[in-house]
């Protein structure tokens, strides 16, 4: 295993406060929310799980050591579990979910397109499909058919809501919003005198 | 290509703007080792990313200089030789031949004639690029291929017109290379970024040519820059995310610079329609 100060970014000597700040951070950048359905998902999980353990072994440390840690119980986990905890209504959508889990998408695009009956978890299904191709404007049509066939089901809104988010995700210190803080022309001026252009 | 792709200068720090132009710097010298004096035809800011994106990651950059190919009597901080600036010099060469190519098909037999004149002079390079990477030739020529079959089928669906642009930019990450997933997804939604972006800077000469614009058959004539927005916005969340999944080294607050500020700023241009006057008066001003 990795050393678990360089994990979380902090040096040895960090004070718990920092530890604990740096460890919020990473979190935030790796939460689930920000990788749902993502192809990618399965390494921010990865991830997560490295800096669960490395904040977990630090504060094992500390403690025993007789420093002031207090059980914080603040662990972010579990999160990446979220998506098996939804069940499909026929063993069709359920073996397409385990495909698109699996990132087979043209097997589990034939599959579904064999379903006859389009119901809101199709459209749902498919959706996904598209978000994980990159195709969202699809995606984001697809979701809003399967939450107007099937209003009461959450994990349909949730999808939807997700890309209805403007400015939604991770964002570092320093990049959050400050596009709208920026003077748009002067801004543009400068960027233009980059590098004094062909020349170089 | 298209020079969407740049970071905003202020807001990176001195270290950070002199590795950038060491690149730029780097990537033109990189060009001309390898394709001679038409070089700085290929040079653009687009490309660089890709060279930074598909460094090596290390912890410090060891500035060194080179002498200016406009102006051999200066010296300017460049990028050491490296496979990354190898493989973005050759994606360049393709990347611009392919454009010209389409630029010949779509001007027509009169119109065509300085694009026919231009490829005559830059087919050495092309042919000596596509020999040195063989799968991203023949991957731009196939995505190319299926484009214009959807334009001419007039496919309404942004998503996979975008997609035949967006998997050339995918495709610029070698095969076997390190972190390949991840630098593939990020330049995925990368290209469909760009390619988005330029339907809508070309929405209004479209609407006048009577060419097929992908914006147009989606949401009308007038487009709909809210539902576009949001889209382009989903992308650069995505990007964001594969980014942050990477190891980039001393490279990522560039990276971070251009994803986060960089993109959404010149996508604001182009929708206020300030993006042509802005190309018009830049890039290659003269400013040190």
């Amino acid at each position: 295993m990795r050393d678990p100060y360089s994990v979380l970014g902090v040096s040895q000597n960090a004070s718990d406060e920092e530890i604990k700040k740096a460890y919020r951070e990473l979190a935030r950048k790796y939460h689930p929310d920000n990788y749902q359905n993502n192809p990618l998902a399965d390494l921010a999980e990865e991830k997560m799980k490295e800096i669960n353990e490395a904040y977990e072994a630090i504060n094992k440390q500390r403690s025993s050591g007789g420093g002031s840690y207090q059980q914080s119980g603040s662990n972010y986990g579990g999160g990446y579990q979220q998506q098996s905890s939804y069940s499909s209504s026929t063993p069709t959508y359920a073996r397409v979910r385990n495909l698109i889990n699996a990132g087979d998408l043209g097997t589990a695009e034939r599959l579904l397109y064999e379903v006859s009956q389009k119901d809101g978890e199709w459209y749902f299904l498919s959706g996904s499909i598209a978000y994980r191709k990159g195709w969202l404007d699809e995606a984001m049509q697809n979701y809003t058919l399967a939450v107007q066939m099937d209003p009461g089901n959450m994990e349909y809104r949730q999808a939807l809501n997700m890309l209805q988010q403007r400015g939604g995700g991770y964002r570092p210190y320093g990049y959050t919003n400050t596009v709208d803080g920026l003077d748009c022309c002067t801004t543009m001026l400068c960027l233009n005198c980059l590098c004094g252009g062909g020349n170089c | 290509m298209f020079g969407y792709v740049r970071p905003v200068r202020q807001e990176l720090k001195c270290g950070e703007f002199d590795l950038y132009r060491a690149t730029y710097c780097g990537l033109c010298r990189c060009l001309r080792r390898r394709y001679g004096p038409v070089a700085p035809m290929f040079l653009s800011y687009d490309l660089t990313f890709l060279a930074l994106l598909l460094w090596e990651p290390e912890e410090s950059f060891q500035p060194c200089s080179g002498r200016c190919h406009a102006n051999p009597l200066i010296k300017k901080p460049m990028c050491p030789s490296a496979l990354a600036l190898d493989r973005a010099a050759d994606a360049s060469v393709i990347l611009t031949w392919w454009k010209l190519k389409d630029s010949q098909r779509d001007d027509g037999l009169v119109g065509g004639m300085p694009a026919r004149a231009l490829a005559g002079v830059l087919y050495p390079s092309y042919h000596k690029a596509a020999k040195k990477w063989p799968e991203f030739d023949a991957m731009t020529r196939i995505c190319l291929e299926e484009l214009s079959q959807r334009e001419e089928e007039r496919c309404s669906s942004i998503d996979r017109t975008a997609d035949t642009f967006a998997r050339i930019l995918q495709a610029a990450v070698p095969e076997g290379w390190e972190q390949q997933r991840i630098l593939g997804q990020l330049l995925y939604h990368l290209g469909r970024w760009i390619y988005l972006v330029d339907a809508r800077d070309d929405l209004e000469e479209d609407k006048k040519a009577g060419r097929y614009n992908p914006l147009q058959v989606r949401y009308g004539p007038q487009g709909d820059d809210d539902a576009l927005a949001l889209t382009l916005d989903q992308s650069r969340v995505l990007m964001g995310a594969a980014l942050q999944l990477g190891e980039f080294g001393c490279r990522k607050p560039i990276l971070e610079n251009i994803i986060y500020l960089g993109l959404p700023l010149v996508e604001r241009a182009v929708f206020d329609g300030s993006w042509a006057q802005i190309k018009k008066q830049k890039i290659w001003s003269n400013r040190q």
